[in-house]
């Protein structure tokens, strides 16, 4: 019989006495500070302000990363990839180290090293991610490793897409957690598209949680725009790797509005299809179900938005003001 | 105490002693468990340590460095074991891209101190896929060490700084010195510290730059030519990143000639580095051309012996080169 910790579906735990209203609240405080600060970066990079570089926006995922990594501990570590900028907001970075990012100025926590949105930090153990494809999912299962030698209860989100579940290292990366019971939760943001290349040409799977069983643990697809339900199934996870279960691969089926970047203008997608996976909008179906039991009001919502204004403002003037590094640094930080 | 080690026992000895001295360190790798490593570098230790701290690993080397990156990043010191130098590539996203940039992308906020052991070089029979070197790739990535000793003493001292270093190293150990070279090997703690190189042989008349099995090959072809009236310095450079230029500079400034020897393939090997810093930094004090002598570019060590033979360079090509720069 299978154990618990090797049978093929996971069964989410829902919160014992239903989801409560402030969780409620700090849910969609979170993904509407999400969607805001991404349209935000949106309207930046067409002015100009990254320094020439991309942006690779997450908008219409939020729930993904929200029901994800909102419970979090400040020593759990996440493994982003260069669509996880919003997972350093969630995980409590201040925002105007996340502005500053972008912006690639000094005060950025990599001192502008990285590209926009290839954001790491390490005082909350968020790993600074590489572009290479999963790269991240393997490093993070590393992490995993040293953790469970320190019998410490800590956990790894790592975060990344269809394609990612393509390449050698996710195989290599999951199965030596799947070996060795590690305290990792995989979160696969299945958006249909990796680039411009379709799921069809990506793998012969539909549910890309069925490659689980492959490594000896359990997968779980998920409504990715439905907060609550990722919500509950990231619980479960991670209550299975903190008590030494193992790992969990959760796919969030979601959809991304815009390109795989801002220069992406996406022509390779159907307009039907985007317009169908916008009407499913992770924030608007929260913000809805939120009013009908009378959890939000107007006057709640704009207090909210007003709030994320404000701090918006406050963290782009931050990121406006502060200089870039200076080019003396360039060899600096190659060894201890 | 003085006793003597083979290079292999020398460094089976440090990874016990560090194993024993620091709770942090574990192994990692195909085969170093019960069976001790392929060629037993890791014998005894999983008998005395445990699977907790010599592990084997599933076959899949970008997972046995991936997983070394990131539990050094929660404070272990893990030593990965790469079974052959052949079998590295499945690695090198892992090492290039994230153990090589992972401090510079992070600007000081993340680093991983591991130790890639790897085992290399040509040896009787191993053919295509057991003989490579493979260090020059490295030494092409700034964020990374790279060392090669050419002694037990060296093995040891070595292994104990790279493990001790806070920035990845790729610690080289050629198969063909396993158990061909032995020598004094104090029992105690000591390091021999990355970054220097070795004079093995004082010489006035020409400086060769050589490391690994080269070393005593250059030693060999050294003490030939002396019959014959020229005395060639012997530098084991030890560490190909960071080199050693003050070694190297000092000992060309004094000899005002240079070869470098090593195993591995001419192009875009250690010997074009050493040969573009000397020729920039050491132009006046040259007497002759610097001389490479060197593998060939043929892809891979062929296995058929008259191949083998011909790849992998003797003492014969070496005596020639010193004769060549010697008649300058």
């Amino acid at each position: 019989m299978a154990s618990k910790s090797n049978r093929a579906v996971l069964e989410p735990e829902i919160e014992k006495n239903g989801h409560s209203t402030e969780l409620q609240l700090s849910l969609y405080r979170m993904l509407m500070k999400c969607r805001m600060c991404d349209e935000k970066a949106r309207v930046l990079f067409k002015q100009n302000k990254f320094a020439g570089g991309n942006f690779y926006s997450a908008v219409g995922q939020e729930a993904t990363e929200v029901g994800t990594a909102i419970s979090l501990r400040a020593d759990d570590w996440v493994a982003p990839s260069h669509r996880d900028w919003t997972a350093n907001i969630i995980k409590g970075v201040p925002l105007k180290f996340c502005f500053a990012q972008l912006y690639a100025k000094a005060t950025s926590p990599d001192r502008g090293r990285s590209s926009p949105a290839h954001m790491g930090y390490p005082p909350l153990n968020i790993i600074t991610p590489a572009s290479s494809i999963a790269g991240q999912l393997n490093v993070g299962t590393g992490v995993a490793l040293g953790l469970k030698r320190l019998g410490r209860d800590t956990v790894v989100v790592a975060y990344f897409g269809d394609g990612a579940t393509s390449i050698g290292g996710f195989h290599e990366a999951l199965n030596l957690a799947g070996v060795h019971r590690l305290p990792i939760i995989y979160v696969c943001q299945n958006n249909l598209w990796a680039e411009s290349v379709p799921l069809r040409l990506q793998t012969a799977l539909t549910d890309l949680s069925q490659r689980a069983v492959a490594y000896g643990f359990p997968g779980v697809s998920v409504d990715g725009n439905d907060v609550l339900a990722v919500y509950d199934v990231a619980q479960t996870a991670i209550a299975r790797a903190r008590s030494g279960e193992g790992p969990t691969l959760i796919e969030c089926k979601t959809y991304r509005w815009y390109g795989h970047s801002e220069i992406d203008p996406a022509r390779y997608r159907m307009k039907e299809e985007v317009e169908a996976w916008k009407k499913k909008c992770p924030v608007q179906r929260f913000e809805k179900a939120l009013f009908e039991k009378k959890t939000l009001t107007d006057a709640k919502k704009k207090e909210v938005t007003d709030e994320i204004t404000r701090e918006i403002n406050e963290a782009v003037d931050f990121a406006e003001q502060s200089p870039y590094p200076d080019a003396s640094e360039l060899m600096d930080h190659i060894w201890a | 105490m003085a006793r003597t080690l083979t290079y292999i026992g020398a460094i089976t000895e440090a990874l016990g002693q560090e194993l024993e001295r620091d709770d942090r360190v574990f192994l990692l790798g195909e085969d170093i468990g019960p069976s001790g490593g392929v060629f037993g570098a890791t014998a005894g230790l999983w008998e005395k340590f445990g699977e907790e701290r010599v592990l084997d690993t599933p076959l899949a080397e970008g997972a046995i460095i991936s997983a070394a990156i990131g539990s050094s990043m929660v404070g272990l010191r893990p030593v990965p074991e790469i079974q052959f130098a052949d079998f590295i590539t499945p690695a090198v996203d892992q090492i290039i891209q994230q153990a090589a940039k992972l401090r510079y992308r992070s600007a000081g906020g993340f680093n991983c101190p591991i130790t890639v052991r790897v085992c290399c070089g040509a040896s009787g029979g191993g053919g295509l896929y057991h003989s490579q070197e493979n260090t020059a790739w490295f030494m092409h990535e700034p964020g990374l060490k790279v060392v090669m000793p050419a002694t037990a003493y060296d093995a040891k001292g070595l292994l104990l700084a790279a493990i001790r270093d806070p920035d990845p190293v790729l610690y080289f150990e050629h198969k063909r010195l396993y158990r061909n070279v032995k020598d004094e090997v104090p029992e105690g703690d000591y390091t021999v510290p990355i970054g220097k190189a070795a004079v093995r042989r004082e010489g006035r008349d020409l400086t060769i730059l050589t490391y690994g099995a080269m070393v005593p090959v250059s030693m060999q072809a050294a003490g030939d030519m002396s019959k014959k009236g020229v005395e060639a310095e012997v530098v084991d450079l030890r560490t190909l990143a960071p080199l050693d230029k003050d070694t190297v500079l000092s000992s060309v400034r004094k000899t005002s000639k240079c070869m470098i020897v090593h195993e591995d393939k001419r192009t875009m090997g250690v010997g074009g580095e050493l040969s573009a810093i000397l020729s920039e930094e050491a132009f006046e004090d040259l007497d002759g051309p610097i001389l490479r002598i060197t593998g060939p570019d043929a892809p891979a060590v062929a296995f058929t012996p008259p191949l083998q033979k011909a790849w992998i360079v003797g003492v014969d090509q070496v005596v020639a080169g010193i004769e060549r720069l010697a008649a300058y």
